[in-house]
């Protein structure tokens, strides 16, 4: 009897004290809930708000398209438009010419010590790294800083030039870099677009002015009988001057031919364009019957 | 349940910022391209301003900095200018295509580079790529001023072809270089030797003449072209032609035959100007 009384003493606390838990429980749920309606009602009040934004411009937009296509000049409007604003676009206007220097391979501005160069880098169209140099110009020219690869002979150019002639420096410095990223480019395209004729991956030093590789011509064997060796003697330039192309010993003699009109072919012509034509070459010769 | 509505609408809220964000830019720069204020204009504006900053000595910082940011500009450009010796005279740009991280926009572009002018006109493709910006040029077509160089000619053609903008500046830039210090060399002599020296095409025509003052009738003629090949590398050649009176001719007819092969000799060992001197001198001595 006594120990059921105590039982159920306990039972009865144990009960009270699951109670107070779901009590709570319930509270945090509802402060939970809450928060999240509140979370809610903000979020929707801020796509609200952007839908409204976004309105707003897109009618602004076509305002101005409508204008645009009614007068199909372009005339200022004087009138309207205050000083600062007219300062604004020429502040705009200028921006955009100094951009254009970067198109021309050689932009920069001047700092409170000196002046920083920017040498761009492009491959035909496509523009590829860019460089900087910061330098100071006090009783005598120094770089200061610059992001231009060490392999790069930079401090023997600048040995040359940089102090008598700026614009020599920089016109050298600027063949180097595009000669260097061309030849890069080069190895690039040819990895990535031929890289069922190339056995593994094609080697190359930093300065990408030596390549070794093995190929095949295009669906052939799979055996990659060529393997060809590229010196880029002039580092001013991105076609080889050196090109050596041997066959392994198993290959057939007829293949010796091929190899040396190959030669031919990679010192006139950038790498994956001498593949290209290689490709080319093949349809046309498996075509014909 | 909630959490997915809620994540519904936080999403809506990104494409929204983006989608404005968009429209934003393309309202700037469709306002900045088909706006165009004159020079005079400008100035108008420039000295209003500088009128407006004289009267009252504050609340107009941010026409100052406007008017600081204008300068510094304009200094940065001219020192630009001056250094490559590219002149941009006038620029227009037009956004075609602008999605999340492409745009393409074609560009109209004239200046000068030294004595030849060009028109340019292309398109500009830029990628954004997580913070990196990559740009390709398509369509390129350029106009040069004077035309009939068939050399500059087919330079340009090859340019236009490869796209390849960069090239076609960076071999101008030093084309003209060449045209200038020809320019600046014949000037030189011009002054120095005023009786002996003479450019029946003024400075900018590509020979002159050595006349002796006294001895009518004997004429050396220095001719200095300037060839650019199709990938756009200059080079200056240079060659001598000889106008001498028959009696001179058969007196000393070995040494006038050989003076054109020695003159480029000469040009190699000593350089350009050296040579020149060195042929003048004939006549100097004469004198």
């Amino acid at each position: 009897m006594d120990k059921g009384n105590v039982n159920a003493r306990d039972g009865v606390l144990a009960h009270l004290e699951m109670l107070e838990v779901q009590a709570q429980g319930a509270a945090m749920k509802q402060q939970e809930k809450d928060l999240q309606e509140e979370k809610l009602t903000r979020l929707k009040a801020r796509v609200m708000e952007l839908r409204l934004q976004r309105d707003e411009l897109q009618a602004k937009v076509n305002l101005q398209e409508k204008k645009q296509l009614e007068k199909e000049g372009t005339a200022s409007d004087p009138a309207q438009a205050s000083h600062k604003t007219v300062l604004q676009w020429k502040i705009k206007n200028l921006q955009a010419m100094l951009q254009v220097f970067y198109l021309t391979g050689i932009s920069g501005k001047l700092t409170r010590h000196g002046v920083c160069f920017y040498i761009s880098t492009a491959y035909e169209g496509t523009y590829l790294d860019s460089y900087y140099l910061d330098l100071l110009t006090k009783s005598e020219v120094q770089i200061y800083h610059h992001s231009v690869p060490h392999f790069i002979p930079l401090e023997q150019i600048a040995k040359q030039y940089l102090q008598t002639d700026i614009r020599r420096f920089l016109s050298v410095l600027s063949d180097h870099l595009n000669a260097y990223v061309g030849r890069r480019y080069q190895a690039d395209q040819l990895q990535e677009h031929f890289s069922d004729q190339i056995k593994g991956t094609l080697w190359r030093n930093s300065l990408c002015n030596l390549l070794v590789f093995n190929y095949d011509m295009p669906s052939k064997s799979k055996t990659f009988p060529f393997h060809v060796r590229l010196v880029y003697g002039n580092l001013c330039h991105s076609l080889p001057t050196e090109v050596t192309i041997s066959c392994t010993p198993d290959a057939p003699a007829s293949l010796t031919e091929t190899a040396t009109a190959h030669t031919h072919l990679f010192r006139s012509m950038p790498l994956h364009k001498a593949f290209h034509s290689l490709s080319s070459a093949g349809e046309t010769l498996d075509g014909t019957p | 349940m909630d959490s997915d509505i809620c994540q519904v609408y936080e999403d809506e809220i990104q494409s929204l910022k983006e989608e404005i964000k968009l429209l934003s830019k393309k309202y700037e720069d469709s306002q900045q391209e088909s706006t165009y204020f004159s020079d005079k204009e400008i100035l108008m504006s420039v000295k209003s301003l500088q009128r407006e900053l004289q009267g009252e000595s504050e609340g107009h910082e941010s026409a100052a900095d406007l008017q600081a940011q204008l300068e510094s500009l304009e200094t940065d450009l001219s020192f630009l200018m001056k250094l490559t010796g590219i002149q941009f005279t006038g620029l227009s740009k037009k956004t075609l295509e602008r999605t999340g991280n492409k745009t393409v926009r074609k560009y109209r572009l004239s200046g000068s580079c030294c004595s030849l002018s060009f028109q340019l006109e292309f398109q500009l493709l830029e990628m954004q790529n997580k913070g990196n910006v990559s740009a390709a040029i398509t369509d390129l077509s350029i106009t040069m001023e004077p035309r009939g160089n068939s050399d500059l000619d087919n330079f340009v053609s090859s340019s236009e072809k490869c796209g390849s903008l960069l090239t076609f500046f960076r071999s101008l830039s030093s084309y003209a270089e060449w045209y200038e210090h020809r320019r600046c060399t014949f000037l030189h002599f011009k002054e120095k030797y005023p009786d002996i020296v003479s450019l029946p095409e003024g400075l900018l025509g590509d020979y002159i003449l050595l006349r002796n003052p006294k001895a009518s009738g004997f004429e050396l003629m220095i001719v200095w072209k300037i060839h650019i090949n199709e990938k756009g590398k200059t080079t200056p050649v240079l060659d001598l032609l000889t106008k001498v009176p028959k009696q001179v001719l058969d007196q000393k007819m070995a040494a006038i035959e050989n003076a054109p092969t020695r003159f480029r000799s000469m040009l190699l060992v000593v350089g350009i100007e050296e040579a020149i001197e060195n042929l003048v001198n004939i006549f100097v001595s004469e004198r």
